[in-house]
């Protein structure tokens, strides 16, 4: 039998987070917690993606010729996947941050380690 | 269309983005720093009550010329009254918090552009960021918008810290941001559960969905949203367990940064604070679990204090503490309830601002904040002592301070909701607030100066002590009046209880 394509999509969601989730609390390497905590992102990226799937459905963009309640009632829905466009930014300016900030104590410490750096 | 209401949030961040770039030139970020602090409170008290539908759209019931068309399965159903753009809300309550949160953040500005030789641009911009989506997200009504400004405000609030060269603000600033980044996914997750059960991000249109049963209000999918949501709350505001976390954030800022960032976290408490009640008032542990969880911050914020040795560290933890009253107001659920819950946001905002710019004067003469090192300090600076000492009894309840207002009618409100141990329990933590500053207050300023303390020979800016001066009428004036105050934030508390 085939995943549905949702289904499919909540459960890698769901692998996505906890394998960020178990990175960002046992590896000691910062770069390894942020490529963790990624993860942790673009596992809830997918979830809201997965939330405008509709099975057997069209693609949001009116053409000419188009029934319009063949559209309204087929179209899948375009506002989780603009709101994830925004999340995607948060995330990329979040990591950018954070990655600013382990240079700096990088230079400080001449260590990535965690409990190193932050005592952990 | 009322344009001023999108000017609150538009004015600060194109102003912020500009100082950006103008960071070597000390003359320029003073001026338009200055011009746009002032324009943060006026434009707030200036502007008519309203609702703003960016891109103007507004629901098609209001909008009949759009709707000309559109089939049934649209115009006939509920999607017809739906909310499709972001929808900013501008009303009494909302007035008041965005005034006093400009009033803070003009005096911070002011006084980081005056006591510093060279203005910094960039401090100034993380300033007015930070405002800027506070502001946003008391204003909106769209609560995927309200989670992008609260990721705004936090990495604001993380570059507040990270510009201030207090010892190890790196190092916190990095675990704030580790924290957050486990946080906010959740938080979103949340949205996303809301959003797939109710095919909405409009808090209205999502409370419309579940009292008129659009979807099952008992849904387990609901619940989850609910706790991952409230998850994020405690996280952005400094709540138990992130307690710790959020008070070394405000010890590693400047007290300017301090000031502000403490009231961020106030306001971002109260914003999501009532989206949270708006939504899922109708779950019997909502309720209790906001009670709960704040007599836990109030507890541990205020018991912690007492143990702490630098005054920044001591001021934040009984900031966090004061968050407590505000949840309690909000968790009881009823009128009086959340209007004292509201009033006590507001107080304590003022307050704790006037606090660290108070003890920050401490700071400007010795370059000290470990209160084992510091004495005397009474006759360095006799003017910011008294207004400290002032501030500091306010923070207690004393009266005729706001504060004593604020707590009176969290105490009757509690008593009124059948809870006389949760009055019991508030008016006991204030007396221990009380001892917990009287205790600093004698350490730094009125036991002998250590041999060893080196004080700079520098007046304080007047700038600083004029804004302690306003803060301390501000103050008086909501203690001495508190209707003034109640009267802008009674329409939202009965519209929520």
């Amino acid at each position: 039998m085939i995943m549905d394509t949702q289904l499919a999509s909540l459960l890698t969601a769901g692998a996505l987070m906890v394998i960020g989730i178990f990175g960002t609390l046992f590896l000691d390497n910062l770069i390894k917690k942020v490529i963790s905590l990624a993860f942790i992102g673009d596992g809830a990226n997918l979830f809201l993606i997965a939330m405008g799937y509709k099975v057997g459905g069209i693609v949001y963009i009116f053409l000419p010729g188009m029934s319009m309640s063949n559209f309204s009632q087929n179209a899948s829905y375009p506002l989780p996947f603009a709101l994830v466009l925004t999340s995607i930014v948060i995330g990329a300016s979040t990591m950018a941050v954070m990655l600013g900030i382990i240079i700096l104590l990088n230079k400080k410490y001449g260590s990535l380690s965690a409990s190193k750096i932050l005592g952990e | 269309m009322n344009y001023l209401i999108p000017l609150m949030v538009v004015i600060p961040i194109t102003c912020a983005l500009f100082l950006n770039l103008l960071h070597e030139r000390t003359r320029t970020v003073k001026i338009i720093s200055i011009i746009v602090a002032l324009a943060l409170p006026t434009i707030p008290l200036i502007a008519n009550y309203g609702v703003q539908y960016f891109g103007g759209y507004q629901p098609l019931a209001q909008n009949p010329t759009i709707a000309v068309g559109l089939p049934n399965l649209i115009t006939g159903t509920a999607l017809n009254i739906f909310h499709p753009a972001i929808t900013y809300v501008f009303g009494s309550a909302q007035k008041l918090m965005i005034v006093v949160l400009g009033f803070i953040a003009l005096f911070a500005i002011y006084i980081s552009l005056y006591e510093v030789k060279k203005a910094s641009g960039v401090y100034a911009y993380l300033m007015l960021m930070g405002t800027a989506s506070i502001i946003a997200m008391l204003l909106s009504d769209d609560i995927f918008n309200l989670y992008v400004f609260f990721e705004i405000a936090a990495l604001a609030q993380v570059g507040i810290v990270l510009v201030s060269k207090v010892d190890y603000n790196y190092e916190t600033a990095l675990k704030y941001m580790i924290l957050g980044s486990i946080a906010s996914p959740l938080l979103l997750i949340g949205i996303a559960l809301l959003l797939g059960v109710t095919g909405n991000v409009n808090v209205t249109d999502i409370v419309y969905s579940i009292q008129h049963g659009l979807v099952n209000p008992q849904s387990p999918v609901l619940l989850m949203a609910c706790s991952l949501i409230i998850f994020g709350w405690l996280y952005g505001t400094g709540l138990p367990p992130f307690h710790t976390i959020k008070s070394a954030m405000y010890s590693k800022a400047l007290p300017t940064g301090a000031a502000l960032l403490q009231a961020f976290s106030v306001f971002s408490f109260v914003a999501i604070g009532i989206i949270i009640l708006r939504i899922f008032s109708y779950l019997p542990f909502a309720h209790i679990f906001i009670i709960g969880i704040s007599l836990v911050a109030m507890t541990l914020g205020i018991t912690m204090a007492i143990t702490q040795t630098d005054f920044k560290r001591l001021i934040a933890y009984l900031a966090v503490g004061e968050l407590g009253y505000i949840g309690i107001g909000l968790g009881l659920g009823t009128a009086l309830g959340i209007t004292a819950g509201l009033f006590q946001a507001v107080n304590e905002a003022i307050i704790t601002a006037f606090l660290f710019i108070g003890f920050g004067t401490i700071m400007y003469k010795t370059k000290e904040t470990d209160m084992r090192k510091l004495g005397g300090m009474l006759v360095e600076t006799p003017k910011s002592a008294l207004l400290v000492l002032l501030a500091g009894l306010a923070m207690a309840g004393v009266p005729p301070f706001n504060a004593f207002q604020s707590k009176l009618m969290l105490v009757q409100a509690s008593l009124n909701s059948g809870l006389p141990e949760i009055a019991i329990i508030m008016v006991l933590l204030s007396i221990v607030t009380f001892m917990t500053f009287m205790r600093a207050f004698h350490t730094i300023y009125l036991r002998p100066r250590p041999v060893d303390l080196e004080i700079k020979n520098e007046k304080i800016p007047n700038i600083t002590l004029v804004a302690m001066v306003a803060f301390l009428v501000v103050c008086l004036v909501f203690g001495l009046f508190p209707q003034i105050a109640t009267n802008f934030l009674q329409g939202m508390a009965m519209s929520i209880a």
